[in-house]
């Protein structure tokens, strides 16, 4: 990731972006009655999320993104499990599903789709949401940059605490360690 | 509404609306605690419904029994949801009054709940699979806040504990395979039902030796614990006490389930096995806590002896000795989650719990001594105190079954247990030498020493109203070593796929 | 079919001892990372030799379909490790990065955990 950018793999990775997402979106469609679904189509989206971040730098993905993927994660969390809460209001049991058919849809045709779409949806959110962290969290602090923005820093490290990752380890070693202290006093 | 998927659907929103909210504050606290109290108040609900008889049985996505996932709440799950809820709301409050919301960590209280979301899901499963990933939920989250505050020395106490639970994980998806194609099923009944018939099989023995390994990993009995002491006095003393309280008595839990509903009566070496290991296990936990000298790595090594004496109660596998049992962890998650939590006001007053650093709390702060000695004294096992009527039990049911070197053993513990108890009562309490500082100035020991208090009088509660106790645990008991019982509440349930009860 | 899937489950479960018994880190983890694959090949095998038999997929219901469940089973395991294997490389490399070593055995040679906690 460091290192010269080449022309010809920021192209082609622009025009992959794309081919990958719409297999990703075709996978996820799909997955209802064939092979496919959430987790896989979420994978392809994060491949491509990563690819991105490849031509574009790790730092370059935050101007591209502008939210933070954990959001996109509990999100996603928050759909499936709203989709499995859903038939507990008509005295179902949880996790039950219903499914509609619809014929003569304008441009669609025949449309069958049911509540374990919306279920697949929030697994997709979750897998890109989560990858995407993990793997940009990691890229970022092996590169030696701050792996959390300020604003993640808010939301996900203690107030008191030094970020790891800088690289000069006695200096925040005391740093991290005197919070610590305050608390425990060993 | 079925009430079954509550327990794990609350602290789960709790957890996301947490996350969600981000910044630490004063309204996020009093959301979490409203949650708890809910989910405390609803699993006492449970508890108190189950004992009249009911069981609470929710096959989700309704697909029936052996085809669907079903979550079955008996007494003893619910018994367990209690606990997991209270001993989780005294540690949230606890956290509440030791840390101002301005430097408390954002994703210790989302963690929180996610890993009790995945602590009730694995009381409430009623199938193999289910409770593998109810297991690896509890567990992520515990990697999480294991590290989340950690300095690198935490860090590096981490690295066993992950290790060891992984292999655990990772032997647990071989058990589950192997169950898989005994049985042909993973649903806790349907297994119950097709084992009885074929409980003379080699195979089954071997997959019950299997899922004893993998439990006593959660558990942590005699050669398997070794991930345990060391990392759990690096935590933050609340979720210290959530840890030593809730996460090895899931393991308890599941050794109960498993050879108590699941596999058949029969097993008869596995049983001795697990009372064998229960007394190594005893006798080293003890040996352990008395090379330590500081409260939080002695109580961390008396959890091990204390489930020495809760897998003693299973291996001698009586319907008494499984009562005694399920009363040993109602009595031991209280009492050893308040003892943590004295430990860290002690903490906070002499600002070390290193015994040799520590002294003079008995004079400036006498209720902080008479609470801890309430609960010392209840691990140690005198009456009228909880621990006494546990250990009593255990101990009759022994000399019944002619386990004479076990009952032995287990006196010896708790002879052990007394001296170390004692140990940091003479240190921390007794010992008044003048050089010694208490910060009675540090006023946040009074709010920390009354929700410790408070979970004394529950013991004391639990240690006075022993007969109303046990027999609620003898309810559990009975019910949860009724596999006929088990299957026909979990068959009656009918969904999609049509039930064909084997 | 069987028999060399029994062998190579084998296979696996011993590498992924020998590599986690070593003190490198890295060993350690590919070791965890072959342990997770040993045990999901061990499950897949649980679905009976695939012989002649079709994959589960609806529209061919009047075929000998291979069990889906274990695979149903696997992607479960799949996933639960592929978050357990990331938190695992962090945590090693927070390790590194606190400790300035990779050898698991110097890490924890002369630690005295009876005081310090």
């Amino acid at each position: 990731m460091n290192g010269p950018r080449s022309f010809i793999f920021n192209s082609t990775v622009r025009l992959v972006f794309f081919l990958v997402n719409v297999v990703a979106v075709y996978l996820l469609l799909r997955g209802h009655n064939a092979p496919g679904g959430g987790f896989i189509a979420g994978l392809a989206t994060a491949i491509s999320l990563i690819f991105l971040s490849l031509a574009v730098g790790v730092e370059g993905m935050h101007r591209l993104l502008r939210f933070d993927p954990v959001l996109l994660a509990a999100a996603g969390l928050v759909l499936a499990a709203g989709a499995g809460m859903l038939p507990m209001f008509v005295n179902q049991p949880f996790l039950e599903h219903f499914q509609f058919h619809l014929s003569n849809v304008p441009v669609l045709g025949e449309v069958h789709a049911g509540t374990p779409l919306l279920f697949d949806v929030g697994v997709f959110l979750v897998v890109v949401g989560v990858t995407c962290k993990m793997i940009f969290v990691f890229a970022k602090s092996a590169q030696g940059l701050r792996a959390l923005v300020a604003e993640e820093e808010r939301r996900y490290s203690s107030p008191v605490e030094q970020p790891i990752e800088s690289d000069a380890p006695p200096a925040s070693q005391e740093a991290a360690a005197r919070p610590k202290e305050e608390r425990h006093a060993n | 509404m079925n009430p079954t998927i509550l327990p794990i659907l609350l602290p789960l929103l709790t957890a996301l609306l947490v996350l969600f909210w981000g910044k630490p504050g004063r309204p996020r606290r009093v959301l979490v605690a409203g949650s708890g109290i809910v989910q405390l108040a609803l699993a006492l609900w449970l508890v108190a419904r189950s004992c009249t008889g009911e069981s609470f049985v929710l096959t989700l996505g309704n697909w029936s029994a052996p085809f669907g996932i079903v979550l079955v709440i008996d007494p003893l799950a619910a018994i367990m949801l209690a606990l997991s809820t209270f001993t989780a709301l005294a540690s949230i409050l606890y956290g509440y009054a030791e840390l101002s919301f301005r430097v408390e960590h954002p994703l210790r209280l989302p963690l929180t709940q996610f890993l009790l979301a995945g602590i009730n899901l694995a009381f409430c499963t009623g199938d193999l699979f289910n409770l593998f990933v109810a297991f690896e939920i509890m567990l992520i989250a515990s990697y999480a806040l294991l590290t989340l505050e950690a300095d690198d020395w935490d860090v590096k106490q981490a690295f066993p504990y992950l290790a060891v639970n992984l292999v655990g994980s990772t032997l647990f998806l071989c058990a589950a395979g192997l169950a898989y194609t005994l049985f042909g099923t993973l649903n806790f009944a349907d297994i119950a039902m097709r084992a009885s018939v074929m409980a003379d099989d080699p195979r089954v023995l071997a997959l019950g030796l299997l899922l004893l390994v993998v439990f006593g990993i959660k558990a942590g009995i005699f050669p398997l614990y070794y991930w345990l002491p060391n990392s759990y006095p690096t935590l933050p003393i609340p979720l210290a006490a959530l840890y030593a309280g809730m996460l090895t008595k899931v393991g308890v839990y599941v050794l109960l389930r498993v050879f108590g509903t699941v596999l058949p009566h029969s097993l008869e070496p596995a049983h001795q096995l697990l009372a064998w290991l229960a007394g190594a296990t005893m006798i080293f936990g003890v040996l352990g806590a008395i090379s330590r000298n500081f409260i939080r790595g002695i109580l961390a090594y008396h959890i091990l002896s204390q489930i020495g004496f809760m897998v003693l109660a299973i291996g001698l596998f009586t319907p008494l000795s499984f009562a005694a049992c399920i009363f040993y962890v109602i009595h031991h998650i209280i009492v050893k989650s308040s003892l943590f939590l004295i430990g860290g006001v002690g903490l906070c007053l002499n600002r070390t719990d290193n015994l040799d650093r520590m002294g003079n709390l008995w004079r400036h702060a006498p209720w902080l001594g008479v609470v801890f000695l309430c609960q010392a004294l209840s691990l140690a096992g005198l009456p009228p105190l909880s621990g006494f009527w546990g250990k009593y039990a255990i101990v009759v049911v022994g000399l019944e079954k002619g386990a004479y070197v076990l009952v032995a053993a287990s006196l010896v513990a708790s002879i052990l247990t007394l001296f170390s108890m004692l140990k940091i009562w003479n240190s921390a309490f007794w010992n008044s030498p003048d050089e010694r500082e208490v910060c009675l100035w540090d006023l946040r020991w009074v709010k920390l020493c009354r929700v410790a208090a408070g979970m004394t009088v529950v013991s004391l509660g639990i240690g006075l109203g022993a007969e109303g106790v046990f027999r609620v645990a003898q309810e559990a008991a009975v019910r949860a070593l009724d596999q006929e019982g088990y299957a026909r509440v979990v068959f009656s349930r009918i969904g999609k796929g049509g039930a064909t009860p084997p | 079919m069987q028999i060399e899937t029994a062998l190579l489950i084998g296979a696996l479960f011993g590498c992924a001892t020998y590599l986690i018994l070593q003190n490198s880190f890295v060993r350690i983890l590919f070791g965890f990372v072959v342990l997770t694959n040993a045990a999901n090949l061990l499950v897949l095998s649980m679905s009976g030799n695939p012989a002649g038999r079709h994959a589960p997929i609806v529209g061919s219901v009047a075929r000998p379909l291979v069990d889906p469940l274990p695979q149903a089973l696997i992607l479960t395991a799949i996933v639960i490790g592929f978050g357990v294997t990331a938190y695992l490389v962090l945590l090693l490399y927070r390790i590194f990065l606190d400790q300035r070593t990779t050898n698991a055995a110097e890490l924890y040679e002369d630690q005295d955990t009876s005081e310090h906690t």
